[in-house]
């Protein structure tokens, strides 16, 4: 920068970037004063000055040379509709994420509320009696129509926590080191053989692959749940992109002598809920949700949840609930002995 | 008419035209130009106008990164050896409207990056403390570069003129 006092300043000429920063107005007014008073007394420096000024002028019609083709600007509307779309699309990944976590905390309350709920339970039932523990192969080739297919629906709530309200109503664990929830599905968790047209929102649902039982057995070996002795009716592996090395969620479909179809799942726990949670729509009429147990088959599925570590373990069907509980613990016991 | 719109009526040609220098395709340059503007929308920065040539330089840099990979892939492809990374359009894709913009576009790419990159922000409309504040220099440095930049693009050109008048005059 020049110098305080007169003398110096016109015996040092302005430096070529202060010329270039005067010329392109980059410099404060004070700057601007100095340099001015300066020039008008030097005419070495104002002939850089001229110098650089044409420099300047040459640099910027050189550049104005590498211009594209005008194009007319879209209208500024189509822009903010353009950001709105995106930001509602951010909003529902945000929703959906928060959602899911919002089950997963729901979840693991329910367990908590079971569990205190559990431990001070009337007299244990005697729950394995159950005839539907291990009927016959009766089902050689079951015919398409009978293979279900997964209803889904876009999250609404988190049912979980509803239903554990109701956990006073339904059978209790007898031993107190299982941990059980009962899980009453609601009417519209049923199987059906009819196919939903692809939602929109689905893609929470990751994909599924469809597996024989050899090669589900081959690729999932003893964690594939299900019930021994029941024709297997379909293998769902369920691919979450995210997901990767770890176990997947799996859906096997099996069916009892009665024709019932029930579906044993399991997963890791966030998986599973989220599954089930995706399936129920709502509650439409509380008392026909309400266990019955002397109903054998028909009416609505049931659905009997434990949890395994962060793991999940589901056994979903039209079957009284004491069955079901039957089933999921033999079915923990033989996993867990594998 | 909200501040963003104003930018927008203001600055939009300065910002295809910063990402047209950068990316040598005027669809693109439009196309990453709206982006730009999307995303302020979206923002809502506090200081707009350094905002959006900042968004545009780093999507610039994206785009040239990317054309740099589907390049080398191809290259691999053709089991040539690979070529040097450079942000430098290749000779054969430069557009050549006719051959004076030609050897200006040459000029350039003869500058350092950086060189280039506050050439081109200042020629955009952006102030010294606005260029300062996105490429990191300081304040006092953004004349030196100038002058530097516009010296050596000017000194590149003419040197092209010369070589190719000697050209002219040899064949």
């Amino acid at each position: 920068m020049t110098g305080s006092t007169h003398p110096k300043r016109a015996m040092r000429h302005i430096p070529e970037e202060e010329l270039h920063a005067y010329l392109d107005q980059g410099l404060s007014r004070s700057q601007c004063v100095e340099i001015e008073s300066h020039l008008a007394a030097c005419p070495s420096c104002q002939a850089a000055r001229d110098a650089i000024a044409a420099l300047r002028d040459r640099t910027t019609a050189l550049l104005a040379k590498l211009a594209p083709p005008r194009g007319f600007p879209p209208a500024f509307e189509s822009l903010r509709r353009r950001a709105a779309v995106q930001a509602t699309a951010r909003r529902r990944r945000i929703q959906i994420a928060a959602w899911a976590a919002s089950v997963v905390v729901a979840v693991g309350l329910g367990w908590m509320a079971n569990h205190l709920l559990t431990t001070q339970a009337s007299p244990p039932r005697d729950l394995a009696g159950r005839t539907v523990a291990r009927p016959p192969i009766t089902a050689q080739a079951i015919p398409a129509a009978v293979v279900p297919s997964i209803k889904s629906s876009p999250p609404k709530s988190s049912p979980v926590v509803r239903r554990v309200s109701r956990g006073h109503a339904t059978p209790t664990a007898s031993d107190s080191d299982v941990k059980l929830t009962p899980v009453v599905a609601p009417p519209s968790l049923q199987l059906s053989s009819s196919v939903d047209a692809p939602h929109p929102e689905m893609e929470l649902n990751g994909m599924w692959r469809t597996m024989s039982w050899d090669g589900a057995q081959a690729e999932a070996g003893d964690k594939l749940p299900h019930i021994d002795g029941l024709p297997v009716v379909r293998v769902q592996l369920q691919l979450l992109p995210t997901d990767q090395g770890k176990q997947p969620l799996m859906v096997v479909a099996q069916q009892l002598s009665s024709g019932e179809v029930i579906r044993t799942i399991e997963g890791p726990t966030n998986d599973v809920s989220h599954l089930l949670a995706q399936r129920t729509v709502s509650d439409q009429d509380p008392t026909s949700t309400r266990i019955d147990s002397n109903r054998v088959t028909g009416g609505p599925d049931r659905t009997m949840a434990m949890q395994r570590g962060d793991r999940m373990l589901v056994i979903t069907g039209a079957l009284p609930s004491d069955s079901l509980l039957a089933m999921i613990r033999r079915l923990n016991a033989e996993m867990r002995s594998k | 008419m909200d501040e963003l719109e104003q930018l927008y009526q203001t600055t939009y040609t300065a910002v295809v035209r910063f990402l047209y220098r950068k990316v040598w395709d005027a669809e693109r340059a439009e196309d990453l130009a709206q982006e730009v503007f999307v995303r302020a929308l979206a923002h809502r920065p506090e200081k707009p106008r350094a905002w959006v040539f900042a968004v545009a330089a780093n999507l610039a840099r994206d785009e040239a990164r990317a054309a740099m990979r589907r390049k080398r892939h191809l290259t691999l492809l053709k089991g040539d050896p690979v070529a040097q990374p450079t942000m430098e359009p290749a000779a054969d894709t430069l557009v050549e409207h006719d051959e004076r913009v030609a050897s200006v576009q040459e000029a350039l790419t003869t500058l350092t990056p950086r060189d280039r990159e506050i050439l081109l922000l200042w020629d955009a409309g952006l102030s010294y403390p606005e260029i300062a504040a996105q490429t990191g220099l300081a304040l006092g440095a953004v004349g030196t570069t100038l002058a530097r930049a516009r010296r050596r693009l000017v000194e590149a050109h003419d040197r092209q003129h010369a070589s190719k008048a000697s050209h002219a005059a040899h064949s």
